[in-house]
């Protein structure tokens, strides 16, 4: 019995020090902290005002808007398996002349491709409209199979290419997509030759908007070349028929997805920041995940994310 | 039971398995304000386009409680807010809450026979999580995160992330490039400004 209640008494010693370890997390986080820093420009890591005591109301509270912010409370951005952060934000050295190219675009979709897309909204059902769309993302598939097969995702090009051979002969010629329901569950491999450059550690370099095709970068420039010869839309002749043939996919596109833009762009208090940044995070996070898709399937034993998150973060 | 150390190692599990008590309720609080924002949005009685308003009250009262917007607005500002004053912190939060209501407000409203589905509870830190969700429509589905703080012992919303895109992220970087070249007023006098226009 004595022995039992020493037992019970170091448990609860145990049990208070891992609760006392496991506050300090987010203070001492041991190797994420040196990177914060980093991430920080150096001009505001050293604020003037260091340690504002926390504002608390007379019920002991504390007040949200009358208290300090303080740079613990950017954790969300050092997720449990990875320390190190890159920085998201995108340099921006044409930023003038991606401004303009900007307004142009968002010219381009108010006053062309938006009301085409909407009239054809109305003529077309929409099941004939993603039916469409999965023509197109069927026709696509060399790119796909050829960024798994050089990201060395042997896995991803075997269902890439057993989703082309089943849509393509069971789904009329891709219109319907049977890999990806039922028993199958082929899923679409989202990956292109950018995000290879991208996995391969080819940074992202700056932001370039081109003229009807959007916000890009160097790396992602790349892309749009080489998935251009390997889109067989691309090789229809004579050229008009291929812009044809283009314009209408992207309609057809632009018709499933009418408010999304107008949304991104009324919620914006700078549509142009706003679009560099969603277009900054979009790639960085696709890329990261396809990252932790490869390291996950060399090595299956990966503990889940959270048991990682506790144990280590005691001693700095 | 004779031997001591298997009663110790008893013991022990049972008091490190109840340490993380919380697993789960985050994810179940948001998907109860989920749920109860498509039960507004499906309700036959607001069918009608004159409920319009009627159904934005009932969704305001919702996200009011979903939502840590002062969390949020601080999220944006980063080191920022510290040079707000605290009349100026409460006018930007209350500026930055329209704006987002007006903007995602018809967004929401459109929405009427899409499936929500959570499926994941990932922990950020002891007191964050990220809940994640998808909404699958008809053509595609949405990954929608959302990234919740423990606060007063209320788990509540702190930023969403919609196809890998954070929200305090990207008005974070837009609410930097200005108070790099100008002072708060200035971007509470844009702010206002946009929400005159509207």
């Amino acid at each position: 019995m004595r022995a039992c209640l020493v037992h019970l008494i170091v448990i609860l010693f145990l049990t208070a020090g891992l609760a006392v370890a496991q506050d300090a997390i987010p203070v001492s986080a041991p190797q994420g902290l040196a990177e914060t820093q980093e991430v920080m420009p150096p001009s505001v890591a050293d604020r003037d005002q260091p340690d504002q005591p926390l504002a608390e109301t007379p019920d002991g509270s504390i007040d949200s808007m009358n208290d300090e912010f303080t740079e613990d409370e950017l954790l969300e951005e050092y997720t449990a398996h990875e320390n190190k952060e890159e920085k998201v934000e995108m340099a921006d050295p044409l930023e003038p002349a991606n401004r303009v190219v900007h307004e142009f675009n968002d010219k381009l979709y108010f006053w062309a491709l938006k009301p085409v897309a909407r009239g054809y909204n109305a003529v077309m059902p929409e099941p004939a409209r993603i039916g469409v769309k999965n023509f197109f993302t069927n026709l696509a598939f060399p790119g796909r199979f050829l960024s798994c097969l050089l990201q060395a995702d042997f896995g991803g090009a075997a269902t890439e290419a057993g989703r082309f051979t089943i849509n393509t002969l069971w789904g009329l010629g891709g219109f319907l997509d049977p890999a990806s329901g039922g028993e199958l569950k082929l899923q679409k491999q989202d990956t292109d030759l950018g995000q290879t450059l991208g996995v391969w550690g080819v940074g992202q370099g700056f932001y370039i908007v081109w003229p009807i095709l959007g916000p890009s970068s160097p790396r992602d420039t790349v892309t749009l070349a080489g998935d251009y010869f390997l889109y067989p839309v691309s090789y229809i002749n004579p050229w008009y028929y291929w812009f044809a043939v283009r314009a209408y996919e992207e309609v057809n596109a632009t018709s499933l997805r009418i408010g999304d833009y107008e949304a991104l762009k009324d919620a914006a208090i700078d549509p142009y920041i706003a679009f560099r940044d969603a277009y900054a995070q979009y790639r960085f996070k696709k890329i990261k995940a396809r990252k932790a898709k490869l390291t996950s399937s060399a090595s299956d034993s990966l503990l889940p994310a959270h048991s990682k998150n506790i144990p280590e973060g005691g001693t700095p | 039971m004779k031997n001591p150390w298997i009663r110790f190692i008893l013991i022990a599990m049972l008091l490190l398995f109840t340490v993380p008590v919380y697993a789960g309720v985050p994810l179940d609080s948001v998907k109860k304000s989920v749920n109860d924002v498509l039960d507004v949005l499906r309700d036959p009685k607001l069918k009608p386009v004159s409920a319009t308003e009627q159904k934005k009250d009932k969704l305001r009262v919702i996200y009011k409680s979903m939502f840590d917007e002062i969390e949020f607005s601080k999220r944006t500002l980063t080191r920022n807010w510290n040079n707000f004053t605290p009349a100026q912190r409460t006018e930007f939060v209350n500026l930055f809450e329209q704006i987002l209501e007006n903007s995602y407000a018809d967004k929401i409203l459109s929405y009427t026979n899409e499936r929500v589905e959570f499926y994941k509870e990932h922990q950020l830190s002891d007191t964050q999580v990220e809940v994640q969700s998808k909404i699958i429509t008809s053509s595609k589905e949405i990954p929608i995160f959302y990234r919740m703080i423990l606060k007063d012992g209320k788990w509540r919303v702190y930023d969403v992330v919609i196809e890998n895109v954070s929200l305090v992220q990207n008005y974070r970087t837009q609410f930097s490039d200005i108070l790099a070249k100008d002072s708060p007023d200035k971007l509470l006098d844009v702010l206002r400004k946009k929400l005159s226009k509207k």
